[in-house]
């Protein structure tokens, strides 16, 4: 009896918790700090296409960190980020069908200057 | 009332029932695709816990809740006496089918939360767009089979196949994502 009381009891916090995680869905938009703080092209197009694998202040996640200069030692050359950009490499995917050149040179400027 | 006219009524609501049960699941699933499609995607990695990154916790979260899926899977098997290991089932054995149950959808929790809130429902390749759809299917099944062990009258295959389907699920869902990212990036740190 003990257990089934036990079990109930971590049921109903379960249940709390996935509703928590439900109300969190709608109520948990974006901090007003940090990346989100930022704007312009360059940041609209990585927030879409980039952050969910790189993170979205660059910190890496399933891709490489890119802040902190990490992508301009990486690429010294801005040109080599823009061929990574347009032709992917490994689980990098290509983008050349997905933005356009002044798109693909706006995210590559934004994650050189804006990722700290 | 006859008691064949109340066993006519109670044959007849139970296709009522099972509608009901398959409309509460399938309103789950679309509501989480249609949030996952309207919302826009955070890229945010809201939480490690104790692990070192988002990533790897989803990773080891969803491989924790399958394993423990797996074992509800077994206790299942010898509550419906298709395995007889132990040879005795102690009468404790339901509590902890519903219990491994409930902590493996607790783990699944925070990983479909930075699921859908951070990444949303995306079609970008055939792995990730089949992940996306067995997500958003997981949670409706889910909701399906809870339904369906607390209502009474329902069909004896029912829950079998219904708790089948969602262990299958889980299972596909591990694979388009924790397989892959093995795969990709290999064995993930804590």
């Amino acid at each position: 009896m003990g257990f089934r009381r036990f079990v109930n009891v971590i049921e109903i916090v379960t249940l709390v918790v996935a509703l928590g995680f439900v109300v969190a869905l709608f109520a948990n938009e974006p901090s007003g700090g940090g990346a989100t703080a930022r704007s312009g092209p360059g940041y609209d197009v990585y927030l879409a296409n980039c952050a969910r694998c790189h993170g979205q202040d660059g910190q890496g996640g399933v891709g490489p960190k890119l802040a902190g200069g990490a992508v301009v030692k990486a690429f010294p050359d801005p040109a080599d980020q823009i061929r990574l950009v347009e032709d992917g490499e490994g689980t990098m995917p290509s983008f050349k069908n997905r933005l356009s050149t002044a798109q693909i040179e706006d995210v590559v400027a934004y994650t050189r200057t804006e990722l700290k | 009332m006859t008691a064949s006219t109340a066993g006519a009524v109670a044959r007849a609501s139970v296709p009522v029932k099972l509608l009901g049960i398959a409309l509460a699941g399938a309103a789950v699933s679309i509501a989480l695709g249609v949030y996952g499609r309207v919302h826009d995607p955070t890229g945010e990695m809201p939480y490690t816990l104790f692990f070192s990154d988002t990533i790897n916790l989803k990773v080891w979260f969803a491989t924790a809740a399958l394993f423990l899926a797996a074992i509800q899977v077994l206790l299942a098997l010898r509550l419906y006496d298709k395995i007889h290991v132990p040879r005795t089932a102690p009468p404790w054995l339901g509590d902890a089918h519903r219990l491994t149950g409930v902590v493996t959808f607790g783990l699944t929790l925070p990983v479909a939360y930075q699921c859908l809130w951070a990444l949303g429902f995306e079609s970008t390749d055939t792995r990730i767009l089949l992940h996306s759809l067995l997500g958003c299917f997981f949670f409706g099944v889910f909701t399906i089979k809870v339904l369906a062990v607390r209502t009474h009258g329902l069909p004896n295959w029912l829950l079998p196949v219904i708790g089948g389907t969602v262990f299958a699920t889980l299972v596909l869902i591990w694979t388009t994502s924790a397989v892959w990212f093995w795969g990709e990036f290999g064995f993930p740190s804590f």
